[in-house]
């Protein structure tokens, strides 16, 4: 037995010595330096051949976190659908001014009263691997996004169509559960541009998509465009199973790229797609890099291995010393708004809640110094701002009541009701400030505390829980933090999205602080059911400001896109919606210098 | 010796089961769940909520899930027998939807082999590492015990203090800086694993603590053993110094190393968090990590419990190295 | 294990004590101890570093809180560092992201992390021994059964324990008390004193069959009197070295659970006595390592140094309380 175990260690020391060989000797420095000695000569060489040989157009983006899952009925964020959009598109599509533009449909027409909506495909459409593209594609799409089997975190975005809610909320278990009665129930149809049916896949006259809505939807040709309506093939989701979404070979799309490969956590790479029927078609290859720690990413950047990284606000002293890093930094504003949010409900843990005192909120919004914040915790790389919709966005508005004014927000508070107006007796309350605890958000609530404690002379505890918690915290009416940090990012260009999504008594995001305000309720009612445009808009400037009066929150800033970008990357146009890259929306106007690529 | 290496072996189901239900429990307890995302998003829909609780079993009553998890269940959905952790299953991931944890972890991406599964990458780096700690640190701490207080000591004791002293967040962005920014000798955006030069700094990063770990311990042990009679003895007879080195007093001097080493190995097996962000390397180690922070309970449940096996595995050997070592300790009286 | 009063009887209690000499163990390797050089330097940075953590408010030259507007990542006055940023004299070390003053933080960061390196050390050592002790000295089902137990610990899930208590405690009085510390604690000695109770084993079961032990069971020396007068002193080198490397682990374990959301919570009041800690500094320096070094420089250093000065004072304890080196120089 001993013996056998001394040839045993032995094999294990050996095995341990060889791939210990494998990997190269524990000495890095002399194998790559044997590397460089030996490569001298051939440098030389290489100077003297008359033709270099042609570089390769390569856009290097450094895109962070990893995406959990790439199905376009699936995915929620914004990493994921940075490669959704790559590889699909949908019936619409948005230009550089984001404006709703024909993506794989041609054309669209509303009926009268914006309950029904009628695609007409461009015609011809393939996807990348030459199969034809037709609009029952998109009818499975659609079907595939709202099938409570598929139960993604955007099902309910669809909930317009008729039969959509009840299908979702249908008890899957039950015997009788019959998914094709609620398919055929659904507002959902292919057809040809007769009406007649179509006869599947193949079918290339099946050009004409109809929507039905159970109220007026003038802007579901805006979220029709995206990534739920992205028409993945049925047959690759069969036959790839539940895991179809791992395997580049199954995603096959109608995008500006082709997925060649993906080597997960590593890297990604995109090919153009010849076939696409978009306004052009990509010059370059693109490959997508996940390196989540942005020291890494800038030197990499700085390295000239990557084309396109995001800036860190940590960077920025450095970026701005550097006459040629401060020319590559490209900031423009983005898609988010963040608030200080109150909570609204009466009481908070059975406590009288200073919040629902409207000078109490008005005191809090005043005394936000947007412009501080923006300099001092995110180095310039935030935009203030005192309203809701954030610019760039149809919607905007920079008129507001709220702008940071310290003696008139002292002034409120002292107007306050008993006992809520003065900071003491705020204080005897212990008002708590929540936050999901990352280093980040650590900074940004300790600068958030100490801005009232000077303006306001208001005491906030901080209390600082695993972001995850912070997040169940928000979910509940009656553990909402009375103080938290929070927002909204666009998932489409409209005020719709921004206002009935999020700020309607009905929603998720006003019910659980409480904010409901009937007259709001009616003037975006009516605006989603308008639908001349400019009477619609008029009615969600009047629902903003409605909003702005009631102050539900101290509406703070607005995130920024901010990218380093290479001066060989040219020809890009920035949309706050960007993912990833400035141009992410239209890639095909990027071309690659490849003359200056060092 | 067999005899005792089953019911060793049969002892790993209790200590699994008893891991399983502590984390299980402490899981579970935890505010906030599978479904809950960024809050600057549109949130899961209460009808969506509903649809996936039910897929997934989560609407079942608590032991009833844990039952599933570790025998198996019905579910309600499709009506089909799923097994449980006892035929391998350890769960559907929540997150990464339609695949299963062991999926995730041990199945390659398609047209790669084991080895370039996350695991399989975990454990290569895992295993260079710990030959770093073995064949440096056992080393170093040799030298710096035979030549007590002289410079060779004091260079591997500084070696060892910032080995530990600075964390390997700071490490890696140190070699980063010096071997991709300065010296441009590695890439720093690592192009394809396949190739041995990208390998250094993870590991380097990797197995330094527990390289210098087992320096300072083998120091320690070494000149401990140095004094001992039998070492005296064994020189006064007149053996080779190389003989009385490596035979009389390494091998007494190893007990304490080899102890630390079992678990270090399943602890580097198992990957690090860090490392693998800051070098987008491709291993398990971060998937524990974004587990807790988005409740996927399975993989939570997976990672913990092959953890548990590795430690508990690695302990065992330890054991009976022992045995090897020491011809007089006994494993069992 | 050291024993005032002279061995009393004239029974042969110990073969050690055979060769006792007039000096108290205690005293002896005191004075062996305060004769070596680096222990002594050791124990010159650690009582300085207290002195720091205790005098913090006295010594920092700002307000540790207080944000400078406009005043992010100024480089310290000796650097010119790569930014365009001037400098500010009165910023020894400049500035953190918030225009924070480095150096006061760093000061007062010494008291959570010497804090937090110690006292779960301590636990750790004391339950750990114990356990590994126990097991290793027993052997049989005691040993089985504490080693399956520690299997389990090992794979014990802290974080998300972390997670609950935070959660769970966060409105009491222990989950408020010193900032979260004490949960930090109970959280990293639970968790950790596995390791310490295998290395003890592994060096029981070795030494326990060694001749002297054998030789004092035969002439009746209480089971507990082996343990802690002869087996625990020779197994003193490995745990010492593991204190030693426990110490900046620790520290760096709670710069870690903050990154991961459950760390310290920190402080808005300059009166409160933990405020900050080095890892934390850490990780907010290692983002901005471009912008201001100093912010991860001058943390490192600390814990180096602290590291450095455990190793120093732990080789020297080492020898000093070896039975074998008694009476030598």
């Amino acid at each position: 037995m001993r013996k056998m175990f001394l040839v045993l260690s032995l094999l294990v020391v050996a095995s341990m010595v060889l791939t210990a060989c494998g990997g190269g000797s524990t000495e890095p420095q002399t194998v790559v330096q044997t590397v460089i000695v030996e490569g001298t000569p051939q440098v030389v060489e290489v100077t003297v051949a008359p033709s270099e040989p042609e570089k390769e157009a390569v856009l290097r983006v450094n895109l962070g976190t990893y995406p959990d899952i790439i199905d376009p009925q699936k995915s929620s964020f914004v990493n994921e659908i940075a490669h959704l959009n790559k590889v699909y598109m949908g019936l619409t599509t948005l230009n550089e001014k984001l404006e709703t533009v024909p993506g794989a449909a041609e054309s669209w027409e509303f009926n009268d009263d914006a309950t029904q909506l009628v695609f007409k495909l461009k015609p011809n459409l393939v996807y990348s691997d030459g199969s034809v593209l037709n609009a029952k594609r998109f009818e499975f799409a659609f079907q595939r996004n709202i099938d409570p089997a598929t139960a993604g975190q955007y099902a309910s975005i669809t909930d317009e169509i008729v039969g959509a809610p009840e299908w979702r909320a249908a008890d899957t278990s039950a015997a009788d559960y019959d998914p094709e009665a609620y398919k055929a129930a659904l507002g959902v149809k292919a057809s040809h541009a007769d009406g007649s049916e179509c006869e599947g896949y193949e079918d290339t006259a099946c050009d004409t998509l109809t929507l039905t809505f159970s109220k007026p939807a003038p802007y579901f040709a805006t979220i029709a465009g995206i990534w739920v309506g992205y028409p993945a093939k049925e047959e690759n989701i069969a036959e790839g199973g539940e895991i179809w979404w791992t395997s580049s070979k199954f995603q096959v799309g109608n995008g500006p790229f082709i997925w060649e490969s993906v080597d997960p956590f590593v890297k990604s790479v995109f090919v153009p797609n010849p076939n696409f029927a978009g306004a052009g078609i990509p010059t370059y290859k693109l490959e997508f890099r996940y390196i989540t720690d942005s020291a890494v990413a800038f030197e990499a950047y700085r390295n000239n291995e990557f084309d396109v990284i995001g800036s860190a606000a940590e960077d920025l002293p450095v970026i701005e010393a550097d006459p040629d890093l401060s020319a590559q930094h490209v900031t423009y504003a983005g898609s988010c708004t963040i608030k200080i949010q109150f909570n609204l409900q009466p009481t908070w843990y059975d406590k009288p809640n200073p919040f629902t005192d409207k000078k109490v909120r008005e005191a809090f919004a005043l005394a936000f110094d947007a412009e501080g914040w923006t300099r001092d915790v995110d180095g310039n790389l935030s935009l203030p701002t005192w309203t809701w919709i954030p610019p760039g966005y149809p919607g905007y508005d920079p008129n507001s009541p709220l702008r940071f004014d310290p003696e008139a927000a002292k002034k409120a508070l002292s107007e306050a009701s008993e006992p809520f107006n003065s900071p003491e007796k705020l204080n005897a309350l212990g008002l708590k400030l929540n936050f999901g605890d990352t280093p980040r958000n650590r900074q940004r609530s300790e600068w958030i505390v100490a801005n009232y404690k000077n303006i306001l002379g208001v005491d906030i505890a901080l209390d600082p829980v695993d972001p995850t918690t912070a997040t169940a915290l928000q979910k509940d009416p009656n553990t909402f933090p009375l103080l938290s940090r929070g927002g909204w990012c666009a998932d489409y260009p409209d005020p719709q999205n921004w206002l009935s999504v999020y700020w309607r008594s009905n929603t998720t995001f006003a019910s659980r602080p409480g904010y409901a305000n009937p007259e709001f309720d009616a003037l975006v009612d009516e605006a989603d059911q308008t639908v001349d445009p400019a009477k619609r808009m008029e009615l969600y400037a009047k629902a903003q400001q409605v909003l702005l009066n009631d102050i539900p929150a101290a509406f703070g800033y607005n995130t920024l896109n901010h990218y380093l970008v290479k001066p060989w990357v040219k020809g890009y146009l920035t949309t706050p919606q960007d993912a990833g890259f400035p141009g992410d929306v239209t890639p095909w106007t990027i071309t690659i210098d490849t003359s200056m690529i060092p | 010796m067999v005899n005792y290496l089953v019911r060793r072996l049969l002892w790993l189901v209790p200590v699994l089961i008893t891991v399983s239900a502590v984390t299980f429990i402490i899981m579970r307890s935890a505010p906030g769940g599978p479904w809950d995302t960024d809050p600057e998003r549109r949130q899961v829909d209460a009808a969506t909520e509903k649809s996936l609780n039910a897929y997934y079993g989560l609407d079942k009553p608590m032991w009833r899930q844990f039952y599933a998890y570790i025998i198996g269940d019905t579910n309600s959905q499709t009506k089909e027998w799923v097994c449980g952790m006892i035929c391998g299953n350890l769960g559907p991931s929540y997150r990464q939807r339609g695949r299963t944890v062991q999926d995730i972890l041990f199945a390659p991406p398609e047209g790669k082999n084991f080895w370039q599964s996350r695991f399989g990458y975990s454990m290569r780096l895992g295993v260079l590492a710990l030959s770093m700690a073995v064949f440096i640190g056992i080393p170093l701490g040799i030298l710096a015990a035979l030549k007590q207080n002289t410079l060779i000591d004091y260079t591997a004791l500084f070696i060892a203090t910032s080995g530990i002293s600075f964390p390997s967040f700071v490490l890696a962005i140190f070699l980063i800086i010096i071997f991709g920014s300065w010296l441009h000798w590695v890439d720093i955006v690592v192009d394809d694993w396949t190739q041995i030069k990208y390998w250094f700094m993870p590991m380097i990063v990797l197995g330094f603590g527990t390289m210098a770990y087992t320096a300072r311990l083998t120091r320690s042990a070494m000149l401990e053993v140095m004094r001992q009679d039998y070492v005296r003895t064994a020189r006064a007879k007149g053996l080779a110094e190389r003989v009385v080195i490596f035979i009389h007093m390494l091998k007494n001097a190893l007990i304490p190393v080899i102890t630390i080493l079992g678990p270090a190995l399943a602890g580097l097996v198992t990957g690090s968090f860090i490392i693998e962000t800051m070098f987008s390397f491709p291993g398990m180690g971060r998937a524990y990590v974004q587990a807790i922070g988005q409740r996927d309970y399975s993989m939570i449940m997976g990672t913990t419990v092959i953890y548990a096996l590795l430690v508990a595995v690695a302990n065992l050997s330890v054991d009976i190295i022992y045995v090897f070592i020491d011809p007089r300790i006994r494993l069992e009286e | 294990m050291a024993t005032p009063q002279a061995p009393a009887s004239n029974r042969v209690v110990d073969l050690n004590d055979i060769f006792r000499p007039s000096k108290s163990l205690g005293q002896e390797a005191w004075s062996r101890l305060i004769r070596n050089k680096a222990s002594v330097l050791g124990m010159f940075i650690i009582a300085f570093f207290i002195f720091l953590a205790v005098f913090a408010s006295v010594i920092a030259p700002k307000d540790p809180l207080e944000l400078n507007a406009g005043k992010r990542y100024l480089p310290p006055p000796f650097y010119k560092g790569t930014t365009n940023i001037k400098s500010e004299p009165e910023f020894l070390l400049g500035t953190d992201s918030l225009g924070r003053d480095v150096l006061s933080r760093v000061i007062y960061g010494a008291r959570v992390s010497m804090v937090v390196g110690f006292l779960p050390t301590l636990i750790i050592l004391l339950v750990g021994t114990t356990v590994g002790m126990i097991s290793g000295y027993l052997g049989g089902w005691a040993d089985n059964l504490l080693m399956r137990l520690t299997d389990v610990v090992y794979a014990f899930p802290d974080l998300l324990f972390f997670i609950i208590v935070m959660v769970a405690l966060r409105d009491s009085f222990i989950g408020q008390f010193m900032n979260g510390l004490v949960l930090l604690f109970a959280a990293l000695a639970i968790v950790n004193w596995v390791g310490v109770a295998r290395l003890i084993r592994g060096q029981v079961l070795s030494i326990k069959q060694k001749e002297f032990i054998e030789a004092a069971r035969c002439i009746g020396v209480k089971n507990s009197r082996i343990m802690l007068r002869h087996i625990l002193p020779n197994s003193l080198g490995p745990l010492i070295v593991w204190a030693a490397f426990s110490i900046p682990g620790l520290i760096i374990t709670e710069a870690i659970l903050g990154y991961l959301g459950v760390g310290l919570r920190p402080s808005t009041n300059s009166a409160d006595f933990f405020i900050t800690s080095w890892g934390a500094l850490m990780l907010d320096g290692q983002t901005a390592i471009n912008s201001q070094p100093f912010l991860l420089l001058a943390p490192a250093v600390c814990v180096a140094l602290v590291v450095l000065a455990f190793t120093f004072l732990g080789d020297g304890l080492r020898d000093a309380l070896d039975p074998r080196m008694r009476g030598t120089q």
